[in-house]
């Protein structure tokens, strides 16, 4: 019997093993209980999919989404409505980054020990980071092109405007839905587009870093860099330039020459650290990933190689990660991260959290190299940024894109634009840039 | 701090919104005390279930040539030079395993040649048959030439140890324990009350107050056999109080089969626990019980239905049966084992072979949730009858092996495990729209629930079943369903720590056998349905509705009861008789603890140690 007795210890590993599995499954309940109970098919707090509870306003108190009468309703201002579409969401929950789905749960009054069964059933008013005014003057310069507007505070993380076309009105949304427009489709975040020149920016990082004469170099640029396996071609002849005239006139030659010199992988494990080529998260725990973009290794095509340098190719970029990288030089190499919700009470008094992608020194030259001398076209701003002009073959217009920040007094934004098959950055995509900047520091 | 700041927020809010309409705010009341007093039912019970030591009994003794006095503290001793013996003799004649000394139901002895080399011998006769040989007091029983005598406690002895041993039920009186759980019950009958409101029938107070008149009626009748410790029972009760709301909740028209099965249960678990009492009774019937085992499966297998993938049901006369969930009290049957047979291997032998012939015909049934339960049972019962750990791992190679093959030919079994870990990303496809409604619906309800009767989850296939931790877990919180979990543990950690004073191997490996089983289903149903396990469909015991399974539960809570053997703790242990004459007494009791007979002090410089 003392045999059998002793064994009995065994039934204890089982108890244990079943204690661990109650442990574990409470610590997911607290962890991730308000993501769950914030599925569109909780009945508590869902009918028919759409929130029945809850309020969002923007950073100034303009009201983005509240019920009234049972029903939910939006923003007075119709551009306002349009404009805020893909970070508020609609009534059927089809938009992924929209407040209204991702963050259903703190929305419907979700706390640990009630659930979501609120006693006055009211709900919670949720702010968001995001400028309503800002967004309605991002969508109205977007016209309704299809791309991407996004601003954001490169200090704090906070994104003021999001905007994405096509897009409509949440008020009065359209009876059937195009698949091919993608109009549910946040295309700041969940979309990742070729990035031409302002990959240039990556080469560059990847450059000042590795090449110790980068600064004495001088690249001679003749419209075409002849590789072993075809002809990288340039929109100009450059001449003699130096790296900082080459990133300003955005030569092709230049930078291709240094994408061979670099080579494939230094350039992948570059993108891969700015949070380029990979997905990056954007609103913490609770939030969204971007898209996941690509870097092409190209291990054996030169000529690939230095595209891929670039910024052609194959290669993609989420416009938010862009925007989360030049953001990082603008912050002296070290990335916020990106937010649209509010962070109040406890998660407001924690700092966000940071990651650091470049060393101070080289987001310092960086930022001499990106710097736009001739600020004709963006009067009243110091403004460090680039171009692009993404080729998509096809026969479809490039995508237009403008990308990095300003240093105005009190007005630390980093922006990027994205116009899907726009035509040429400076032409399409830079004059954007500037009306929303002028109105972001205008106020 | 936010979460309670957000609390008072909200009660602010109803407040200022009060109409006049009171029953909401009653409704919120009972939502916050029916944690508490669920917390209260199980804790006690856990709390007077592990108060005392548990004490051992003396049932004879053996006088050594050194005059030293060895207690036998059980039915079923080993003697022999093995270290966990329970009469350990460190001489070298004698055998690791030599010797069993059992008595049985009716104060009989006999001693068995286990594994010896040099025999056994009573007064002076060789014993030469497998049967063993009955002894009395004062017989003479000579191991490997070490000589002893051989006492049988008494009629008197074992009347006064009885009473001296500890009466459970003294600290946390037991009635009193029985109150809360009916303040429990009728809070819960009121809250489903409320939230049905015109929709309510007859069937749910009538329900409500047939478990209340069985909970005490049970009791009484404990009461009435003069046994006093009602924690397992309370425990069961209150898990069943539960499954009755969900099932008041989920389709209450069923109400009154429910009852039903419950009462059914509770006689089904009278009657075994009667059956239990009388060990002779379990030997005979021990052979047959367990060829019922796959004899049942058999069954299912040629009359039963093929429904959701599986063939577990067998419908007579408009009832659905689950045979399998009676094959589980029988695998018990088959597993367990008194002592004199332990050491036997072709017995265990004998007890693969059928478990294996189990999981054969459930694997051809795809009840793959059932083959794993009876399979963890199997560790249990052969661990505990061998401690062999090479057994244990070759028989976890070979259900890995087969559970591959399971797999490789059950695509939906292969479905299941492609979603299992992200179900998230299978909302509205078979693999995870089952497991992400659970979760959504457990979510919601918070630590205090949405209120019986208030959820939606029910709407969900299956909730009252194989999702039933969702649905307890969404009405009644999670602070419920996790005292739910810790009464099934109470019932597994009280099974092995009755082995300390149990009177027969029977009983400790049955049930231990039987709360392995309960402990195990209960991970399955709850970390299946949350997606940390990949999803079987099995039932949380006594929660979930269905007839079978809850009448299954029951009777195998029989097993636990057979295994207290606190003093008149259990109706299904017997009681010594007052004696006849007063005073008295074979034993001899000593001051210290049991002596060991050592070579060492018998012989000077004795080789070994």
């Amino acid at each position: 019997m003392n045999n059998v007795k002793f064994r009995t210890f065994s039934m204890l590993v089982l108890v244990g093993i079943a204690i661990l599995g109650m442990g574990f499954f409470t610590v997911r309940f607290v962890m991730f209980g308000e993501q769950w109970a914030g599925a569109p098919f909780n009945a508590t707090a869902f009918q028919g999919g759409v929130l029945t509870a809850g309020s969002i306003t923007d950073r100034n108190g303009i009201v983005l989404a509240d019920m009234t009468d049972g029903r939910r309703t939006f923003a007075a201002n119709g551009d306002i409505r349009r404009a805020t579409l893909h970070a508020v969401g609609d009534r059927g929950g089809n938009i992924g980054t929209g407040a209204l789905s991702l963050y259903a749960g703190e929305l419907m009054g979700y706390n640990l020990i009630t659930g979501s069964y609120s006693l006055s059933g009211a709900g919670r008013q949720l702010q968001l980071t995001i400028d309503a005014e800002l967004s309605a003057v991002a969508h109205r310069a977007l016209a309704g092109r299809r791309g991407a507007v996004m601003v954001s505070n490169y200090e704090t993380g906070e994104i003021l405007a999001m905007v994405s076309g096509p897009t409509f009105d949440p008020s009065d949304p359209p009876t059937s839905f195009d698949p091919a427009q993608g109009v549910f489709m946040n295309r700041g975040i969940q979309s990742a587009f070729s990035p031409g020149s302002t990959y240039k920016i990556v080469t560059a990082a990847a450059a000042i870093e590795n090449i110790s004469d980068i600064w004495s170099r001088i690249f001679v640029c003749n419209g075409v860099l002849v590789t072993g396996q075809g002809d990288v071609t340039c929109p100009g002849t450059h001449g003699s330039i130096n790296l900082i005239q080459a990133m300003a006139v955005s030569c092709n030659v230049a930078f291709g020459e240094l994408a061979l010199e670099l080579g494939g992988r230094l350039l992948d494990s570059y993108a891969r650290s700015f949070g380029l080529s990979e997905s990056t998260r954007i609103g913490g725990m609770s939030g969204v990933n971007t898209a996941s973009g690509n870097f092409d290794i190209a291990p054996s095509n030169t000529a690939a190689l230095a595209w891929s340098g670039i910024g052609q190719s194959t290669n993609t970029v989420a416009p938010a990660s862009m925007l989360r990288f030049v953001g990082a030089i603008a912050n002296r190499g070290e990335a916020v991260e990106l937010h649209y919700l509010k962070r109040t009470g406890l998660s407001g008094i924690m700092p966000t959290s940071t990651a650091r992608l470049l060393e101070r020194n080289t987001a310092r030259q960086l930022e001499e190299v990106i710097e736009i001398q001739n600020r004709g076209n963006f009067p009243g701003l110091e403004i460090y940024a680039k171009t692009g002009t993404a080729q998509v073959g096809g026969g479809l217009d490039p995508h237009a894109w403008f990308a990095g920040y300003i240093r105005n007094e009190g007005f630390p934004l980093a922006f990027v634009v994205v116009v899907e098959n726009g035509g040429g950055g400076a032409a399409v995509a830079a004059p954007i840039a500037n009306t929303v900047l002028q109105a972001a520091i205008s106020g | 701090m936010d979460t309670i700041r957000d609390i008072l927020t909200q009660m602010n809010e109803a407040m200022a919104g009060f109409d006049g309409d009171i029953l909401p705010f009653v409704s919120m009341l009972i939502r916050f005390l029916l944690p508490i007093l669920g917390i209260i039912i199980i804790g006690r019970c856990a709390r007077s279930l592990f108060r005392e030591k548990s004490e051992s009994e003396i049932w004879g003794q053996l006088r050594l040539p050194n005059g030293v006095i060895v207690d036998l503290n059980f039915w079923e001793n080993a003697i022999g030079r093995a270290r966990k013996s329970d009469v350990l003799l460190e001489f070298p004649t004698i055998s690791r395993n030599h010797a069993a000394l059992i008595r049985d139901d009716k104060s009989n002895w006999r001693i068995y040649d286990v594994e010896s080399k040099c025999g056994v011998i009573v007064n002076g006769k060789k014993l030469d048959s497998d049967a063993g040989l009955p002894i009395k007091s004062g017989d003479a029983i000579e191991l490997g030439s070490v000589k002893m005598i051989f006492t049988a406690a008494d009629n008197t002895d074992e009347y006064e140890q009885a009473v001296y041993r500890t009466r459970p039920g003294r600290f946390y009186k037991q009635a009193t324990t029985l109150v809360f759980l009916t303040q429990f019950q009728i809070l819960l009958g009121l809250q489903l009350s409320l939230a049905m409101g015109e929709e309510m029938t007859s069937a749910l107070p009538i329900s409500f107050l047939l478990l209340i008149a069985l909970t005490w009626g049970a009791y009484i009748l404990t009461r009435t056999l003069k046994r006093v410790a009602f924690e397992v029972e309370t425990m069961g009760f209150f898990l069943s109080t539960i499954g009755l709301s969900v099932v008041a909740s989920s389709a209450p028209t069923a109400l009154m089969q429910q009852i039903m099965f419950i009462i059914l249960g509770v006689c089904s678990f009278f009657v075994m626990g009667w059956f239990l009492r009388d060990l002779d009774r379990v030997k005979k019937f021990r052979r047959p019980i367990a060829i019922l085992g796959p004899v049942l499966l058999l069954a299912t297998l040629v009359l039963g239905t093929r429904a959701f993938g599986a063939v577990r049901w067998i419908h007579i006369g408009g009832m659905s049966v689950q045979p399998s969930e009676f094959v589980k009290i029988a695998l018990v049957f088959a597993g367990a084992a008194t002592l004199e047979r332990l050491f036997k291997r072709r017995n265990l032998i004998a007890f693969i072979a059928l478990i294996g012939l189990c999981m054969g015909l459930l694997a051809i049934m795809t009840d793959f949730g059932s083959a794993l339960i009876f399979f963890v049972a199997y560790m249990v019962i052969a661990y505990l009858r061998s401690g062999d750990f090479a057994t244990m791992f070759l028989s976890i190679a070979g259900a890995g092996f087969a559970g591959l093959v399971a797999l490789a030919s059950r695509p939906h079994i292969a479905g299941r495990f492609a979603s299992w870990g992200n179900a998230w990303n299978y909302v509205d496809t078979a693999g995870g729209y089952q497991q992400t409604r659970a979760m959504a619906a457990a979510a919601s309800g918070g630590l205090i629930g949405v209120g019986a009767g208030n959820g939606w989850f029910h709407r969900i296939f299956a909730a009252d079943s194989d999702l039933v931790f969702a649905m307890v877990t969404e009405e009644l919180g999670l602070i419920i369903a996790l005292t739910a979990m810790s009464a099934i543990l109470v019932f597994a950690v009280f099974a092995a720590r009755s082995s300390g004073s149990a009177r027969s191997s029977f009983y400790v490996i049955a049930a231990c056998a039987t709360t392995a089983m309960l402990v195990f289903q209960m991970l399955l149903n709850v970390l299946g349905s949350m997606d940390i396990l990949p999803f079987t469909g099995v039932t949380f015991p006594f929660v979930s509705r269905g007839g079978t399974s809850l009448l299954a539960s029951w009777a195998m809570l029989a097993f636990i009861k057979a295994a207290d053997t606190r003093q008149n703790a259990s109706f299904a242990v017997k009681t010594p008789k007052r004696p006849i004459y007063a005073g008295g007494g074979n034993m001899v009791y000593a001051t210290g603890g049991n002596d060991v007979f050592d070579y060492n002090q018998q012989y000077e410089g004795g080789g070994r140690r």
